[in-house]
């Protein structure tokens, strides 16, 4: 055991022959394949820094030490720039392991089993999605008014308020699910390792928190700095770059969040009441719809590259990209095509309709982003702030 | 074609393709028991690689000192006729046996003449890197191949050749023959048997090894040449400056059990002859540091686990980490990124000033392209049967033995070249008494 851990407490260790089965079922390839000769680890642009992965997490499957293997931070760390499995000899796949291991991770932490089903089967995540969207759409329907006039009016068709209202409930949801998640990520994190976290220095805390929130989650820094695009495609200009096509997807979303959020505020301050038509470069519109352009870029150059699979950071997809990829297209698609209705003469009779579906899209994914991939956006920090406190201010490894 | 195309026509009881360690042991094993055998080697002497070694494990046994008694036993032998510098395109199967046709290639020194004298070497203003040598020394563009070569006859190098005639005038026996065609030789034999060796794995295939193809990373092939007494400097020196290496390691599994470079199978042998180098070099240096950085150490043979234990024993290094990347440093060191899983998992770029790939084995020629024999997907000819008829192949008459079938040692390659000729004379026998009993059911 001392070969593959750093652990010097002589704890028992359970080990469960089921863990790799269940692995697979999360998309793993073979896990059994890796006869654990560390070249992954060795490539890994960011593996110096965050300790060994993917080598030991992989180990770590093999064995069944399940505790373990939930309790490594590492999981998060990864980029997926497929450096590791271009080098693997045995053609295991270490980085569509650790995707694996965080659509595992992701769902031992949700209480429901949802994003369990989510990320293991495709037809009950199509019929799943399908049916909520529905259904929040229906339900939407509900609320409408009959309109009149010559110009689609969004919100005398549906009344805002109720609108708002739906939305804080779904944000709610999204909380309660987010904060049970972190809760339980936490826990799991402290669980077995409990001797590496003594006491810290606020100060060493605060670094933690600054570098796994500003430097990684939103600065992004290793992602841009370290994890090459495939090999061979090197020679891309930027905005065909990996880091530039997440970030443009994370800065639409965002963006459009915020423009969202900040209408609500307008209106519940009374400086501009919702569904008041406002021009192009008014700040909180502006916002909202340079999001939805980088949205619906980045988020069609991942679709087709899924597709096209000719990167091997892209050469397996599973359910959970699939369909998180496919709700955030949809979701600022069908926010263009609602401006190009209020644009167009004579009020289209579609018009209303895809108001409906973009609403009820927007809800879905906020309703579902912690049961899918988006959950990385909730767990990598505390995990990367784990990580750091760990290594003590990101130098050795422990 | 018409019978006169061909200048000769040879007809013998056995041909052997290859006149490496197992294309040699089975022709003399075969001419022993009175069976006339013909063997084809491609290159301009015959040896195989193990001429080019510098000793062989487990024995320790220097290798020109066991393997040139059994060429010049081979070149010798009255029943064994010996063509070298000879290709064989075709093998086709006949009535009574088989039909080879073999292009013996220009010398462009006749060989009947040339003395193996060497003036027209001396004379010769052209250095070209050396093959033998694995490219780290220099021959000249006429040459007899090597000190050891069978026959000893030079070989003119049309490619690199500036056409200067200094050869030609220095030539005590008028052997240059500029004027020379490539020969076409129709034979006939009863029984085929396929000894064509292999190749090393290349060293570039591994695209994280590529950047680190300097001066100082060099085969395990390299490393022969650069042990054995009659190699290219005289010593072991590192390529690049001529430096004294400190720290030398090897990078196992370099060109085998890797799927990235379709070589998933174990080559067998690297294990063994980096671990024989490292003893070797820890004779020839004694102040060098020699790591030797492995996956797992396979250790098979008899005698081969005391062997590796001897080496442990001996302080040599030996570390469990598969090298991810080879990166060249400016002063001409390199560096080796590992994980140290047995320590506490850091990655770190280990510093070598020699770095040796121990790169594997591979298909020594594409055999389906000339015989009729099936190979398996990796170009090794297929068994007629892998557990009980291992040197056999399907087609009746036709044998395999050594490093064509599979990978494999010098030592399991010795002994299926005698088993080859046992099963070859056994079947020589039999079909010589069905066809004296259709003789006489003939004459009724």
């Amino acid at each position: 055991m001392s070969v593959t851990t750093q652990d010097r407490s002589l704890a028992p260790v359970r080990l469960e022959r089921s863990l790799i089965p269940e692995l697979e079922r999360f998309g793993a390839v073979d896990v059994s394949a890796c006869f654990n000769c560390g070249s992954c680890t060795a490539v890994c642009p960011i593996g110096t820094e965050d300790g060994a992965f993917p080598r030991r997490l992989i180990r770590y499957a093999q064995l069944g030490m399940r505790d373990r293997l939930a309790a490594s931070p590492e999981v998060w760390s990864c980029y997926a720039c497929g450096e590791c499995t271009q080098s693997c000899p045995r053609d295991a796949d270490p980085a569509g392991f650790m995707a694996a291991a965080r659509r595992w991770a992701t769902a031992s932490h949700d209480h429901t089993g949802l994003a369990r089903r989510l990320a293991t089967s495709a037809p009950f995540a199509t019929v799943f999605i399908t049916l909520l969207v529905g259904a929040l759409a229906a339900f939407l329907y509900t609320a409408h008014r009959p309109v009149s006039g010559r110009e689609i009016a969004l919100f005398e068709y549906l009344p805002a308020t109720f609108v708002h209202n739906l939305g804080i409930a779904i944000l709610a949801a999204f909380g309660v699910a987010a904060i049970g998640g972190l809760v339980r990520c936490c826990r799991t994190l402290s669980r077995v390792r409990p001797a590496e976290h003594g006491t810290r220095s606020t100060r060493a805390i605060g670094e933690a928190v600054w570098f796994a929130v500003a430097r990684e989650s939103i600065a992004q820094e290793r992602m841009r700095r370290e994890c090459a695009d495939d090999p061979g495609v090197e020679a891309r200009p930027w905005y065909l770059r990996r880091w530039f096509i997440h970030a443009a997807t994370m800065w639409g979303f965002l963006g459009l969040l915020v423009a969202t959020i900040a209408d609500f505020l307008l209106d519940l301050t009374g400086l501009k009441p919702t569904g008041v038509h406002v021009p192009l470069w008014y700040p909180v519109r502006l916002l909202g719809t340079l999001g939805g352009l980088l949205l619906v870029y980045g988020t069609s150059v991942s679709i087709v590259r899924r597709v096209r699979k000719r990167e091997r950071s892209v050469a397996r997809s599973s359910v959970s990209d699939w369909w998180f990829l496919w709700l955030l297209w949809f979701a600022g698609v069908s926010g263009f095509a609602l401006e190009l209705a209020l644009y167009l003469p004579d009020a289209p009779g579609w018009g209303y309709p895809v108001f409906l579906f973009h609403v009820a899209v927007s809800m879905t994914l906020v309703l579902l982003a912690p049961f899918g991939k988006f959950a990385h956006a909730i767990y990598r920090p505390v995990a990367l702030a784990v990580l750091r406190l760990r290594s003590g201010s990101g130098g050795a490894p422990a | 074609m018409s019978a006169a195309a061909f200048a000769r026509r040879i007809d013998a009881d056995v041909l052997v393709v290859g006149a490496g360690i197992a294309g040699l042991q089975a022709s003399l094993d075969l001419g022993d028991q009175g069976y006339r055998v013909l063997l084809v080697e491609r290159e301009a002497s015959i040896g195989g690689h193990m001429i080019g070694l510098s000793k062989v494990f487990p024995t320790m046994d220097c290798a020109s000192c066991i393997t040139t008694p059994k060429m010049s036993a081979a070149a010798h032998h009255d029943l064994v006729t010996t063509l070298t510098y000879s290709d064989v395109t075709s093998i086709t199967r006949v009535p009574g046996g088989f039909e080879a046709r073999i292009v013996k290639r220009p010398r462009y020194v006749n060989e009947d003449a040339c003395t193996g004298c060497r003036l027209c070497e001396y004379a010769c203003p052209v250095d070209v890197p050396h093959e033998f040598d694995g490219g780290l020394g220099a021959r000249r563009a006429i040459a007899v191949p090597f000190g050891t070569a069978i026959p000893q006859k030079a070989v003119l190098d049309l490619a690199n050749c500036i056409l200067c005639g200094k050869c030609e005038k220095a030539c005590p026996a008028g052997a240059i023959d500029l004027l020379q065609e490539p020969e076409a030789i129709e034979a006939r034999a009863r029984a085929v048997v396929l000894a064509t060796g292999y190749r090393p794995t290349p060293t570039d295939a591994k695209r994280e090894y590529v950047a680190g193809r300097t001066g100082n990373v060099i085969s395990g092939l390299d490393m022969e040449r650069l042990l054995a007494p009659n190699g290219p400097y005289g010593r072991v020196l590192r390529p690049s400056d001529g430096k004294i290496p400190e720290r030398i390691a090897y990078v196992q599994c370099a060109g085998s059990r890797d799927e990235t470079l379709g070589v998933p199978y174990c080559s067998r042998v690297c294990c063994m002859y980096a671990i024989k180098q490292a003893m070797l070099l820890s004779g020839a240096l004694p102040l060098a540091d020699i790591t030797i950085y492995h996956m797992d150490i396979r250790t098979f043979g008899k005698g081969y686990e005391e062997f590796y234990q001897t080496a442990r024993s001996m302080g040599i290094n030996f570390v469990k980490a598969k090298v991810a990347r080879i990166t060249p440093r400016p002063d001409g060191d390199v560096d080796l990124r590992i994980e140290h899983q047995e320590e506490d998992g850091r990655v770190e770029d280990v510093r070598h000033d020699l770095v040796v790939l121990s790169v594997g084995l591979e298909p020594g020629d594409d055999v389906g392209r000339f015989a009729p024999v099936r190979t398996d997907r990796y170009g090794f000819v297929r068994s007629a049967d892998a557990a009980l008829d291992v040197t056999g192949t399907e087609v009746p008459g036709m044998f395999a033995a050594g490093t064509a079938l599979a990978p494999k040692d010098i030592v399991d390659t010795v002994a299926e070249a005698s088993a080859v000729a046992m099963r070859v004379a056994g079947y020589l026998r039999r079909s010589t008494e069905t066809a004296d009993e259709l003789v006489e059911v003939a004459r009724g």
